[in-house]
C-alpha cells in the first residue's frame, strides 16, 4: 500500500504528461487562451517550405494570404472570419526572416528564424474572445495560402507574340494552368472546445 | 495587370470560404516589404545559350542596374525584356551574394529546355479585301541543337500566284561553332490564278505544282553581318495541254546587317532614349545551266528597314529595290500592291505578272496604337513603263496585330482596300 500510495501520483503526472505532448504532437491547430484572446499555434504546419522557401532564399519577397474562421453552436454559425496578408522576406546576407503585416499601420518582426517567422505570423492572428460565452463549443479553421508574386500571364500578354508570330504552345500554357493545386496552400482545424475548457488548460482537436 | 492578377487571386480564394481573403498590398507608406531592398547589385548577368545574341541596347540597361538598390520589379521587367528578345520560354533569376558585403550577384539563367520545347506558330494570318485569306502556321520541335519544324500555307498575298502546300525544314543552330548554323527547307505548293495573270502570261509561265528544296548555311562573320549561302532547287508543273516539269535551280546569298542602340519603353523612367533598329540586306540568286536550270537569271534584291520607338511612338521606315535580269519563273518576280507594298493598290492592276524591277519605299508612324502611312514605288520590266504610284493609309497596330484601310492616290474612283491580320 505504501509502495502504491509513493507511485500513483507519479503515474498520473507521466500519464498526464504524455498525454499533453501526444495530444500536442497530434494536433494540428493548437488554440490557448491569454486574458481575454484566443491564440493559434500550429506546431505541425510549416509554411516556409518548398517554392515559397526557394523563392525567397532567392531575395523574392513572398505574400502568404492567411484567414481564421471561428464556429459556434452546433458549426452551424460562422462566429468571426478573419483574414491577414502577410509579406515574408529573407535577408541574403544576414540569413534572417523578415515578415511584414498588411494592416494599417503596419507591423514588421525582422531578424527572425524560419520558426519563428511562422510562429509571428500566427500570433498576429489572435482574436479578442470578450463577449463570446465560456461555455459555447467553438470550432476553428486556419488556411494559408502562398501567392504567386508574378504577373499572371493574359491570353495576349507580354511574351506569347513575338516577331516571328504568336506562340500557341504559351497560350495553351497558360490557359492549362491549374489554379489551385499550384499554389502552396495548408489549411487545419480542430473543435469543438469551449473558452472554460481552454482556460483550464484542455486541449483538443 | 495588377487589377486582374487581383481579381484573378479572388476568384481561386473565393470558393475556399465565404469571406474572401484580403485585397492586395496596401501602398507603400512605410517602407519597402522586401528587407534586401537595402542590398547593392554588384552585377547582373546572362548566362544559357544564345545570351551573347542578347542586344546592345539590352545589356547596356542591364549594366546600368549595377551599383543600384535591389529592386524586384525592375527586375522581373528586365528578365521579361531578355525573354522575349530571346525569345527564351524559361528564364530563372538567381540572386547570390556578391564578393563584398550587403552586395548581391543577379544571374539570368536560359533554362535548357529552350532547346527541347514543342513549339506552335502562326507566324502569319491576313484578311485582305482584294485578295482573300493567307495564313501560313508551324509545329517546330527542338532536340538539343536541332529544330524540325513542318507547316502549312495558303498565301495569296505576296506572290502573283496563291500557292498552297506544306512547308518543312530541319535547322541546325549550331555546327561546331555558334557562328555557323545549317538549314534545309522543303516545301510543295499548288497554284492558284488570278484571271489577270492568266490573260496577260504565256503559255510556259504559269505551272500548276511546285516543289522546292534549299539547303543553306548561315556564317556570323561579325556580330551584326550575317552571310548565308546556299542553293535553291525548284521543279514546277506547267500547265501546258502536254505536262511538262521544269526546274529552276539557283545560287542563293544573302548578306544581312541589323543593328539596335539606345533603349526603348522597358528602360526606368527618365532614361528612355529611343529605340533605334536598322536592318538592311543585299541578296542575289542566281539560275545558272550549271545546275541544270532551265531559266537562266540573276535576280538581286536589297532592302533596309529603319525604326525608331520611344514612348508611345513608332516610326518605321522601308526601302526596297530589286532586278532581275533574263527571265525568272513567275515565283522570282516582284510583287508591289499587296498587304507590305503600295498598300491600297491592287497587285493585279499594277503588274499582273510581276515585274524585273521594283523600287518602293514606305513610312509607318504609330502612336499609342494608331497607325499612318505612306507609300510609294513603282514596277516595271521596260523603262517606258515605269510610273511612280503612292498610296496611303490609316489604321491601327498592336503587338503585331494591325487593322487598315489604305488608299490608292490616283484621280478617278478610288476604291479603298482593308485588311487586318497579324505579322505581315
Amino acid at each position: 500500500m505504501m509502495r502504491l500510495r509513493t507511485i500513483k501520483p507519479w503515474w498520473v503526472i507521466a500519464a498526464f504528461l504524455s498525454g499533453m505532448a501526444f495530444a500536442m504532437w497530434a494536433e494540428e491547430l493548437v488554440l490557448s487562451t491569454q486574458e481575454s484572446r484566443l491564440e493559434f499555434a500550429a506546431p505541425r504546419i510549416h509554411f516556409l517550405v518548398g517554392k515559397p522557401l526557394e523563392r525567397l532564399r532567392n531575395a523574392s519577397e513572398v505574400p502568404f494570404a492567411f484567414k481564421i474562421t471561428l464556429w459556434s453552436g452546433n458549426r452551424s454559425h460562422i462566429l468571426r472570419e478573419v483574414p491577414a496578408r502577410f509579406v515574408v522576406s529573407y535577408d541574403l546576407w544576414e540569413e534572417k526572416f523578415s515578415v511584414t503585416k498588411l494592416v494599417t499601420p503596419r507591423r514588421t518582426a525582422r531578424h527572425l528564424s524560419e520558426n519563428a517567422a511562422e510562429a509571428w505570423c500566427l500570433q498576429e492572428m489572435s482574436q479578442d474572445v470578450t463577449g463570446i460565452s465560456p461555455t459555447e463549443p467553438l470550432w476553428a479553421r486556419l488556411e494559408i495560402r502562398a501567392e504567386d508574386g508574378k504577373e499572371s500571364g493574359l491570353p495576349f500578354g507580354r511574351g506569347n507574340i513575338t516577331d516571328s508570330g504568336i506562340s500557341l504552345t504559351s497560350l495553351i500554357e497558360i490557359f492549362s494552368h491549374p489554379a489551385a493545386t499550384t499554389q502552396p496552400h495548408w489549411s487545419v482545424e480542430t473543435g469543438p472546445v469551449t473558452l472554460d475548457e481552454l482556460r483550464r488548460g484542455r486541449r483538443r482537436g | 495587370m495588377r487589377t486582374l492578377l487581383l481579381t484573378g487571386m479572388l476568384a481561386v480564394v473565393l470558393p475556399i470560404g465565404c469571406a474572401p481573403f484580403p485585397d492586395g498590398p496596401a501602398e507603400d507608406e512605410s517602407g519597402p516589404t522586401n528587407v534586401n531592398t537595402r542590398l547593392i547589385i554588384e552585377s547582373v548577368q546572362v548566362v544559357g545559350r544564345g545570351s551573347s545574341k542578347l542586344s546592345e541596347p539590352l545589356r547596356s540597361e542591364l549594366g546600368d542596374v549595377a551599383g543600384k538598390n535591389f529592386d524586384q520589379t525592375l527586375l522581373d521587367r528586365l528578365a521579361d525584356r531578355v525573354k522575349q528578345e530571346l525569345h527564351a520560354p524559361d528564364l530563372r533569376m538567381h540572386v547570390v551574394k556578391g564578393d563584398m558585403p550587403d552586395h548581391v550577384i543577379v544571374n539570368f539563367e536560359i533554362g535548357a529546355q529552350h532547346e527541347k520545347r514543342f513549339d506552335l506558330d502562326l507566324s502569319r494570318f491576313l484578311y485582305h479585301s482584294k485578295q482573300g485569306w493567307s495564313g501560313q502556321g508551324h509545329a517546330t520541335v527542338n532536340i538539343h541543337e536541332n529544330a524540325f519544324s513542318f507547316g502549312m500555307v495558303s498565301d495569296g498575298d505576296q506572290l502573283s500566284e496563291r500557292y498552297a502546300g506544306i512547308q518543312a525544314a530541319f535547322e541546325r543552330k549550331n555546327v561546331g561553332t555558334d557562328r555557323l548554323q545549317l538549314r534545309f527547307d522543303f516545301s510543295s505548293y499548288h497554284e492558284q490564278w488570278n484571271q489577270a495573270t492568266l490573260m496577260d502570261a504565256a503559255p510556259g509561265e504559269i505551272y500548276r505544282t511546285r516543289t522546292q528544296f534549299a539547303p543553306t548555311a548561315t556564317v556570323v562573320i561579325l556580330e551584326p553581318l550575317v552571310f548565308s549561302f546556299g542553293v535553291d532547287f525548284a521543279r514546277y508543273r506547267l500547265t501546258l495541254p502536254v505536262a511538262n516539269t521544269e526546274s529552276s535551280n539557283a545560287v542563293v546569298s544573302t548578306l544581312r546587317y541589323h543593328q539596335r542602340w539606345g533603349s526603348a519603353g522597358g528602360a526606368p523612367q527618365g532614361n528612355d532614349q529611343g529605340e533605334h533598329d536598322i536592318q538592311a540586306s543585299y541578296s542575289v540568286r542566281a539560275g545558272t545551266h550549271f545546275l541544270e536550270s532551265d531559266p537562266v537569271f540573276a535576280r538581286h534584291e536589297t532592302e533596309a528597314r529603319y525604326r525608331f520607338r520611344r514612348g508611345h511612338q513608332d516610326l518605321r521606315v522601308g526601302f526596297l529595290a530589286g532586278k532581275i535580269s533574263g527571265l525568272a519563273p513567275l515565283f522570282e518576280r516582284f510583287i508591289v500592291g499587296n498587304a507590305e507594298t503600295l498598300r491600297g493598290w491592287n497587285k493585279f492592276d499594277l503588274d499582273p505578272l510581276g515585274a524585273s524591277h521594283v523600287v518602293h519605299g514606305s513610312i509607318d508612324y504609330v502612336y499609342r496604337g494608331f497607325l499612318g502611312f505612306y507609300d510609294t514605288g513603282a514596277v516595271w520590266d521596260r523603262p517606258e513603263q515605269r510610273e511612280q504610284k503612292q498610296s496611303l493609309g490609316l489604321g491601327c497596330r498592336k503587338s503585331g496585330f494591325q487593322l487598315a484601310v489604305a488608299f490608292p492616290i490616283r484621280s478617278g474612283i478610288v476604291s479603298p482596300v482593308f485588311y487586318a491580320g497579324m505579322n505581315f
